[in-house]
């Protein structure tokens, strides 16, 4: 089977470990950027996937979608087979770990993929299969704020990046436009620390596709939800007050603006919506499946397939035939687990990495066949966590010992409430708007920024809505009676169902070297490969942040009219939020306890910066220390301001690309 | 189906039907628009077994038929729904309808009863899931499934008012 791959005159250009956005990303730029240059250069670039291959063809896709509904818990990764060779994390194993009383790990919580040592359980999945995470991410695309890239300098936190907002702009165009499809309107971006004017802050310096340098995303924005505009009147006017330990108070006007997003909507002219690959009719548009988590049935959000499909279809892997003009060539494999990055690194010096070994599994059981990959250059894309794992498992690129730590989410605060009135839940994408009023601001000396999400799926993610609604209404578990049931029961559900609403208050993560992967020997998988290894926690300066959210949320529900404490099953209007100290992912501070879930934004392993002695990759995310080496991802980040990072690494792996291409060897593959 | 000349036994899936109407409050037009009836009619059968089926069906007819002329249905809320015997697996019926999954019948009716294989959560089929009735109870769809269109969830919601 490997054959195809691994002939000894085979050299590839490039070698890509992950077949995800990062990795579609730099291929997908590489082989633009060389084509379009003088010379016109085509590299042959090879994907190694260690998950499976994720159907590249519409009726077969069908069948995750089936999947998933057939699931009994419908977490993010439940349509996408799980492998032991190449497992993934699940967040229904996320426990809590046992810590001692000195604050060392007594008994980590290792009955997932992941080992965790605590304090906190690292709450976030991944996927591992063809297309990564985009499988199941939401496709929000916020770009980061000018002040997100200079925190250090700016707030005394973290750390500054290596790149200013001005520097990644025409990259945030370039993933907005070339590879995902975001749709937005300019006007509606109201972000703290942009001067005012959306317009201003999104001004392009591409005046040829821009006439006037007039931003546009390539559609319309997403059309906000009835929930939205409902919330939107109720809080027109509301000002949030909220004051520091010193009693300074802060102000933050609450505004309601629709979210950019990855989803198919109306097209600017010029720009075709990409649909569901094989199938290019399907998912021209969002048709509100609401289960962008955990898959769009259509393929109206943009996933990594849809880039991979192109470059397989465009650059198939065989020699031209009589006639074709001289072309790039792409061959991903899928079921390659990279187990090595082979490198002549000694500590403290650079070196050269000289090839990749990876094991090709079939059924799970079975014994994976060891194979070896050379290339001129080779890129590590594989997530940030497992890019960890891999360099700490190759003893690669980690003179800074940067390695692994940094690691970072957004741990989200939730609070629910039950409207007064019907507004609609349970329809249309996962969040349409948010409020972006607390993402930058003077206070975040003190306490890290957030971002506001509105949720459209009623209680779905704090209460299991509305499986959970239906058990309270029904009721009988102890009677073995039912409470409630016939035309009372569906009228009933019809008065607090849509009533629901959520608010995830995503707090920003600020960088921690404690917070960090490792590898140990003792716990491997099923192929050898060593299993993430995290230990975790919240910072002062994040958790000070949770009193704000929490009372942010107190005075918007009151003004919302919902502002008195309620419980199920009482299901009358209120606030039901409640954080239980039981709970794995509980947190306190200030003798109050809230608690926390992971946000799916794996962030921060490999952190990239100027000086080699403290930052793993330079800003084209090229190893400090093996300069044929690329890791790039969200692991590259510095800081994670309040965006969902998707959208930045990609920005980044264009940014690489470009650079890639430019080092390519002059003659043709 | 049963026949006009023996009128003795009543046709027990008219009668899980039946019963399904009067537990679910939707009508026989909607849960046969469902296309489940006999699929979840096998469920029960095959998860409390048809013995006990067959006794279930005979309560449910006769509470059926006493709440002929009675629209608050008394016969069926204490001779069925109230009935130790048969209220753990009602409650499960209601939330086969609802939710399209199966939920482990309690212990306590298990000592009585015995249990089977199947008697662990789990949902019946994809089917059942996108037919769950709680969704148009909530006047909305199945999430991942029966796609309102682009742009539906701007507009205002509807729900049916019995």
């Amino acid at each position: 089977m490997q054959d195809d791959i691994t002939n000894a005159d085979t050299n590839y250009d490039l070698v890509i470990v992950g077949g995800g956005i990062a990795a579609a990303t730099v291929a997908k730029t590489v082989i633009d950027k060389a084509a379009a240059g003088r010379p016109a250069r085509h590299p042959r670039i090879l994907i190694l996937e260690a998950g499976r291959a994720t159907a590249m063809s519409a009726d077969k896709y069908d069948t995750y979608v089936e999947a998933y509904q057939q699931a009994l818990a419908k977490v993010p990764n439940a349509p996408y087979p799980p492998t032991v060779s190449a497992p993934q994390p699940n967040v229904l194993d996320i426990g809590r770990p046992v810590m001692g009383p000195d604050g060392t790990t007594k008994i980590p919580s290792a009955n997932g993929y992941f080992v965790q040592m605590g304090p906190l359980p690292f709450g976030s999945d991944y996927a591992r299969a063809l297309g990564g995470t985009t499988l199941h991410w939401l496709g929000t695309c916020l770009r980061m704020l000018p002040n997100d890239f200079k925190m250090w300098t700016n707030y005394g936190h973290g750390v500054d990046w290596p790149l200013s907002y001005d520097d990644l702009k025409p990259y945030y165009e370039r993933a907005e436009w070339d590879i995902i499809g975001v749709s937005a309107n300019v006007e509606d971006q109201n972000y703290p620390g942009i001067g005012g004017d959306p317009a201003k802050f999104f001004q392009s310096s591409n005046t040829n596709k821009f006439p006037d340098g007039a931003y546009h995303f390539p559609m319309e924005r997403i059309p906000s939800s009835y929930l939205d505009d409902y919330l939107a009147k109720k809080s027109a006017g509301l000002v949030v007050k909220l004051k520091d330990s010193a009693g300074k108070e802060y102000s933050f006007p609450i505004l309601v603006c629709n979210t950019p997003v990855g989803r198919n909507s109306q097209p600017a002219p010029g720009y075709q919506p990409v649909g569901a690959v094989g199938n290019a009719d399907r998912g021209q548009r969002c048709e509100g499946n609401s289960s962008c988590i955990p898959i769009c049935p259509v393929q109206a959000k943009y996933n990594a397939l849809k880039t991979l499909y192109e470059l397989i279809v465009k650059y198939p892997d065989r020699d031209p035939r009589d006639g074709e003009k001289p072309r790039a060539r792409v061959a991903i494999r899928s079921q390659c687990v990279v187990s090595k990055v082979q490198h002549t690194q000694t500590k403290g010096k650079q070196g050269t990495v000289t090839g990749v070994a990876f094991l090709r599994y079939s059924d799970d059981g079975s014994p994976a066949a060891e194979s070896t990959v050379t290339a001129d250059r080779y890129v590590l894309a594989a997530n940030a966590i497992e890019n960890a794992t891999l360099l700490l498992a190759s003893d690669a690129a980690n003179n800074s010992d940067q390695v692994g730590r940094n690691l970072m989410d957004h741990p989200l605060l939730l609070t629910w409430g039950l409207l007064e009135d019907n507004a609609g839940a349970f329809r249309g994408p996962g969040s349409t708007s948010g409020i972006p009023a607390f993402r930058d601001g003077a206070y975040r000396s003190d306490r890290t920024a957030f971002r506001v999400e509105i949720g459209n799926w009623g209680w779905n993610f704090p209460e299991n809505a509305p499986y959970d609604t239906v058990h309270d209404l029904v009721g009988g578990a102890r009677t073995g009676t039912a409470q409630l049931y016939g035309r009372a029961l569906r009228t009933r559900l019809g008065q607090i169902l849509p009533n629901q609403f959520r608010i995830a208050w995503e707090l920003e993560q600020d960088p921690e070297p404690t917070n960090r992967v490792t590898i140990d020997d003792r716990y491997l998988d099923a192929l050898g490969n060593h299993r993430p290894v995290i230990h975790y926690d919240l910072s002062p300066y994040v958790r000070a942040a949770l009193p704000w959210a929490a009372e942010a949320s107190r005075q918007l529900f009151e003004q919302l009219g919902i502002g008195t404490p309620a419980h199920r099953p009482d299901y009358q209007p209120g606030d039901y939020t409640h954080w239980d100290p039981n709970d794995p992912a509980a947190v306190t501070y200030d003798g109050q306890t809230y608690w926390v879930r992971g946000a799916g934004h794996v962030v921060g392993t490999h952190r990239m910066g100027a000086d080699p002695a403290h930052s793993v990759v330079d800003s084209y995310q090229r190893s400090h220390d093996l300069p044929n080496l690329y890791i790039v991802g969200c692991g590259s980040m510095p800081t994670l301001g309040t965006s969902n990072p998707t959208l930045t690494m990609t920005a980044l792996a264009i940014r690489t690309g470009d650079h890639i291409a430019g080092l390519l060897k002059g003659q043709d593959a | 189906m049963s026949t006009v000349d023996t009128p003795t036994r009543p046709d027990p899936l008219a009668v899980f039907t039946e019963l399904s109407v009067a537990l679910t409050g939707f009508d026989r037009v909607e849960l046969a628009g469902t296309g489940l009836i006999e699929q979840h009619y096998d469920t029960v059968l095959r998860l409390i077994g048809e013995r006990e089926a067959g006794h279930l069906f005979q309560a449910a007819a006769d509470a059926l038929d006493a709440d002929r002329g009675d629209p608050e249905g008394t016969a069926l809320r204490t001779q069925v729904v109230e009935n130790k015997r048969y209220g753990p697996v009602i409650i499960n019926l209601i939330k086969l309808w609802y939710l399209g999954s199966w939920y482990p019948l309690p212990g306590s009716y298990a000592d009585v009863n015995g249990s089977t294989a199947d008697d662990v959560e789990h949902v019946v089929s994809a089917q059942a899931y996108r037919e769950g009735l709680v969704w148009i109870a909530a006047g909305a769809h199945p999430m991942g499934a029966k796609a309102p269109g682009f742009g539906s969830w701007a507009e205002p919601p509807t729900i049916v008012v019995l």
